[in-house]
């Protein structure tokens, strides 16, 4: 399946604003991160998993997202992580600059050719 | 595949140690494994489930190694912030338990802050004195290459290859007229180019062109900073100035800056030294003039030394007619410059900081003693939170803080009394500090204070830590089981303490006792001449205006002496070109008419050589034994006259009179006659071993002197009055000629011997601390061991024991803790004194009456320690510790 492939800058913030949005659901482990992110776009976006957890880290360490110990649905143990004021802050300024940027780009793709 | 028990193990340990690496590891096998359950849900066969997981993944090492650094470094950061956290926790409760026991923080602090104060301020000196580089640029590449002559610095310069930029100075002391009174400053001479040489620019105007060094410019002068803000206000316009220098005009072309000292503080002023290629110097070998040069690149001091010891031989055989024969000859050395600015110092200062060294240890050890008595004393409260999990490196760890807590204290107040004192220390060693004008409690002497305050905090509260901590955790299984086995193991600590406290207090007495009777012994030496109602005063006629062997020169000094022997009171007045003990007084080698003829061979060398007016000798109470002393008859152009010291003679006519012996200087002079013997007097110091002493009377020999003289008066009263009159009789001649050092004879033979008081007198001061110190220690452990006995004491004497067999056992008790110290403390002392010697004179440093001394000091002193606890023993009341 073609999918996006994480380039760069660019998607890295995005990781970083679908991370936040998935948290705003309620706190989930890495795997359900991923799962989420992956049902939501049926599948056209789909991260490299294992770029996710370094990017957890981050938001952690800017105090964006919280993690703690905890039993899964399976009745394993796992992380799972929440998302903080900070991060639901962080997360509204960044998604209505992406869907400005967004909006911004579709405009230019659907406008006349114009060939003079 | 990870079962419950596996992961609960885990997280297990990990509680007791966190398992980052574990817990990254887990995290990404619940993902891995998430993913292969919902591929297999979605009907993959087991092997694509697994591979498609992996894939989806990524690079699992990559991620895992960059999860578990980070995991790793952001445990650490959460640890030290724990740890500060704990810290700040320890301080607070340190600082309560510290104001909840007032007595003990400031004793402890108290001498503490003595320990400290004492080291910072000695440490401060050292530091600036030997420690510090000097303050030129690449000074450790400067050496001096000691004395010499013109003659000698020319050809050196021309040939030594390993040093550049020799120069060369003289230490002169000229008369400067400034237009108002007549000043003495001290200055040097110096070749131009010895500021480059340092490395030093002037602050003002310019410095010294190779010109200015060349015969007949060389009347120009660099003002020190010191002499331009005193003398001259400071003002900026000094430059273009004419001043007065022994007689002559001289211009003020520059001023230095504050830092630049050399050769030490107190020159007041710079001016070329001129070395005429006509007469480069009287004698290779001997002339008084200092070297000074620089390393060249890339050359070593050994270097150095080796080509000096080829080239300096060389000079004599390429200048035969100069060499002096071998009595004159002199090996010229390469010292590092800095070692010789601070010379005799150096050991005097590590001496010093050894025995403040001792004052902190033996400060320590109190402390540490205290610091035990009150950990015992908390034994309940640490046992309390022993109990509650405070874990056994936790309390430690509680005690170590609190002991810091107790030195930063003491070391705040440590540096304060540094501060206060340090320049009263500067001020009164007596022989002055070089570099004396650097010395202050620098940043380094801070960091010094600081390390040393926790060194010492970590010293002092390691041993009553680990011991409080130790019986706390015993203690905490058994909380009500009141004074375990500590009590008893606490006193043997405490003995052990105090009775290396003891034996360090005793190497500190037994120095200073050492240094006492030196200076005792020293200061009954008799110099010789009778100092009582003796007042000395120099004069410093210029050299320009009076010419030495001049007539004017001798018209007017035998009318100051008129007229200051007429002054009422006076009894005698006479004139001495180097006055004893103040200054050196010049060697000279002598011909011995029938014995030592021939200037080729080594002539003997009288230690000291002075020339004096007829009254001199009954003007400084010094006997005539045989023959005559000079008279005014004694003129130019009769028959020279010299008056010897007894072991001169006795060393030349062992057997017959010296009285019409016949001796002479090297070279052609006429033979002069012997015509008076008088007793040996001490010249350099009371420590002179020879003092044979040739006398020449002035009158005879002008020329050969310079025009600054000392006037000795007997018999006149107040020293500061018969300054003054001499002064005003000076001025009243010529008010161009300055009188200064204006001092009893008594404060001349005080002012030789000054050094040795002064070291006696601080060590002293570190030893009497240091004995305070050991009495307090061994009271308080005597009154700990009556505390923890009180029962026992009292059940003695309800069985019948008297009161003062319970005062005799406690005293003996404090006897043996401070014999066993004593014995210690003066093995370790026969160990150590031969360090001492050089301070010691006429006692050895293995004096039995000062070891004898000692001990018995140290026993009068733990007899009056202990008297207080043992009295209180004996009080107690044997019903109370019966009951108890």
């Amino acid at each position: 399946m073609p999918a996006f492939r994480d380039p760069g800058d660019l998607l890295q913030g995005t990781l970083r604003i679908l991370i936040l949005k998935s948290l705003l659901l309620g706190r989930a482990h890495g795997y359900a991160i991923s799962r989420w992110i992956e049902d939501t776009t049926g599948d056209v976006l789909r991260i490299e998993e294992g770029s996710l957890y370094p990017a957890l880290r981050r938001l952690q360490d800017r105090g964006l997202v919280t993690s703690e110990w905890g039993v899964s649905e399976n009745n394993r143990r796992a992380r799972y992580y929440s998302i903080t004021r900070a991060g639901r802050a962080l997360l509204r300024t960044e998604a209505s600059i992406w869907l400005e940027y967004s909006h911004a780009v579709t405009r230019v793709l659907r406008a006349e050719p114009s060939l003079a | 595949m990870s079962d419950g028990r596996g992961s609960h193990r885990r997280r297990y340990s990990g509680f007791l140690r966190p398992d980052d690496a574990g817990d990254v590891d887990e995290e990404l096998a619940f993902h891995i494994q998430s993913r292969i359950e919902r591929n297999l849900a979605l009907g993959m066969s087991a092997a694509d489930a697994r591979r498609d997981a992996v894939e989806r993944f990524g690079d699992i090492a990559a991620v895992r190694s960059i999860l578990v650094r980070h995991d790793e470094r952001q445990r650490a950061t959460e640890r030290r912030a724990e740890y500060l956290a704990d810290f700040v926790q320890d301080i607070i409760f340190g600082w309560r338990a510290l104001r909840r026991a007032p007595a003990f923080t400031i004793a402890a602090a108290l001498t503490l802050a003595l320990g400290i104060g004492a080291n910072t301020a000695i440490f401060s000196v050292l530091n600036a004195v030997v420690l510090q580089p000097l303050p030129y640029s690449q000074p450790d590449r400067l050496v001096t290459l000691g004395q010499g002559s013109s003659g000698e610095y020319l050809a050196l310069r021309e040939r030594l290859r390993t040093i550049t930029g020799l120069a060369e100075w003289d230490p002169t002391t000229d008369p400067v007229d400034d237009g108002r009174d007549a000043l003495r400053l001290t200055g040097v001479a110096v070749t131009p180019n010895l500021m480059p040489l340092l490395g030093a620019a002037p602050m003002l105007g310019r410095g010294f062109t190779p010109n200015d060094g060349e015969v007949g410019n060389a009347h120009v002068l660099m003002l020190s900073y010191a002499t331009w803000r005193r003398e001259f206000g400071g003002a900026r316009d000094v430059i273009g100035r004419k001043v007065t220098l022994e007689g002559l005009p001289y211009t003020i072309i520059g001023v230095m800056g504050p830092s630049f000292r050399y050769p030490n503080a107190d020159v007041q002023y710079w001016r070329p030294y001129v070395i005429d290629p006509q007469n480069i110097g009287l004698m290779w070998g001997v002339g008084g003039k200092e070297f000074v040069g620089r390393l060249a690149p890339n050359t070593t001091l050994d270097q150095a030394r080796r080509e000096l010891r080829v080239v300096w031989p060389s000079l004599r055989t390429s200048n035969p007619i100069w060499d002096p024969g071998p009595q004159y000859r002199r090996d010229a050395t390469v010292t590092p410059l800095k070692a010789d600015v601070v010379g005799s110092s150096e050991p005097l200062l590590w001496m010093l900081f050894g025995a403040t060294l001792f004052v902190l240890a033996i400060a320590c050890v109190n402390v540490a003693n205290l610091l035990l008595a009150r950990a015992n004393s908390r034994e309940r409260e640490l046992a309390v939170r022993a109990a509650l999990g405070g874990g056994r490196g936790r309390l430690t760890r509680q005690l170590v803080t609190e002991g810091l807590l107790l030195s930063a204290v003491g070391a705040v107040a440590g540096v304060a009394l540094a501060v206060l004192t340090v320049h009263a220390l500067v001020t009164a060693v007596p022989t002055g500090l070089p570099r004396a004008n650097e010395i202050g409690v620098s940043g380094t002497a801070l960091g010094f204070a600081l390390v040393m305050a926790i060194a010492t905090g970590i010293v002092f509260s390691i041993v009553p830590a680990i011991r409080a901590t130790s019986a706390a955790a015993s203690a905490s299984g058994a909380m009500l089981g009141r004074r375990a086995t500590a009590s008893r193991s606490h006193a043997r600590v405490s003995a052990w303490l105090v009775g290396g406290e003891i034996a360090l207090a005793v190497m500190l007495v037994a120095a200073s006792m050492l240094l006492v009777r030196s200076f005792a012994a020293l200061r009954s030496i008799a110099p010789g001449f009778d100092p009582a109602h003796v007042v000395a005063a120099r004069i410093s006629a210029p050299e320009a205006t009076y010419t030495s062997g001049s007539e004017r020169l001798a018209n007017f000094y035998a009318d100051v002496l008129e007229r200051v022997g007429a002054m009422p009171g006076v009894t005698s007045a006479a004139l001495v070109n180097q006055l004893s003990l103040a200054e050196p007084v010049w060697s000279q080698a002598i011909r011995v008419q029938g014995q030592f003829e021939d200037v080729k061979h080594a002539l003997p060398i009288v230690d000291h050589f002075q020339t004096v007016s007829p009254g001199y000798f009954a003007a400084m109470g010094i006997p005539v034994l045989r023959g005559r002393s000079f008279t005014d008859a004694d003129r130019p152009g009769e028959p020279l006259v010299a008056v010897v010291s007894r072991s001169v003679a006795r060393r030349f006519w062992p057997n017959g009179d010296a009285i019409g012996q016949r001796i002479g200087y090297p070279f052609d002079s006429p033979w002069i006659t012997v015509v008076g013997v008088v007793p040996d007097t001490k010249q350099d110091s009371l420590r002179d071993t020879s003092s044979a002493t040739m006398y020449m009377p002035w009158a005879q020999r002008t020329s050969m002197v310079g025009t600054e003289l000392w006037i000795v008066v007997r018999g006149a009263g107040d020293p500061a009055a018969t300054g003054m009159a001499i002064r005003g009789i000076v001025h009243d001649i010529d008010r161009g000629v300055p009188v200064s050092d204006v001092r009893t004879m008594n404060d001349v033979v005080d002012n030789s011997v000054a050094g040795a008081r002064f070291t006696a007198g601080l060590v002293t001061v570190f030893a009497l601390v240091a004995l305070a110190l050991g009495a307090v220690g061994i009271f308080g452990v005597m009154s700990y061991v009556v505390n923890e006995r009180r029962q026992e004491m009292g059940l003695r004497i309800a069985l019948g024991s008297s009161a003062g067999g319970v005062v005799r056992l406690v005293v003996v008790r404090a006897l043996r803790l401070a014999a066993i110290g004593t014995i210690v403390g003066l093995a370790c002392t026969l160990g150590a004194m031969h360090s001492l010697d050089r301070w010691l004179y006429g006692v050895s440093p293995l004096d039995p009456v000062t070891f004898a001394g000692v001990a018995a000091l140290f026993c009068v002193v733990a007899v009056l320690a202990s008297y207080l606890p043992a009295r209180r023993a004996a009080r107690a009341d044997p019903a109370a510790a019966l009951v108890e």
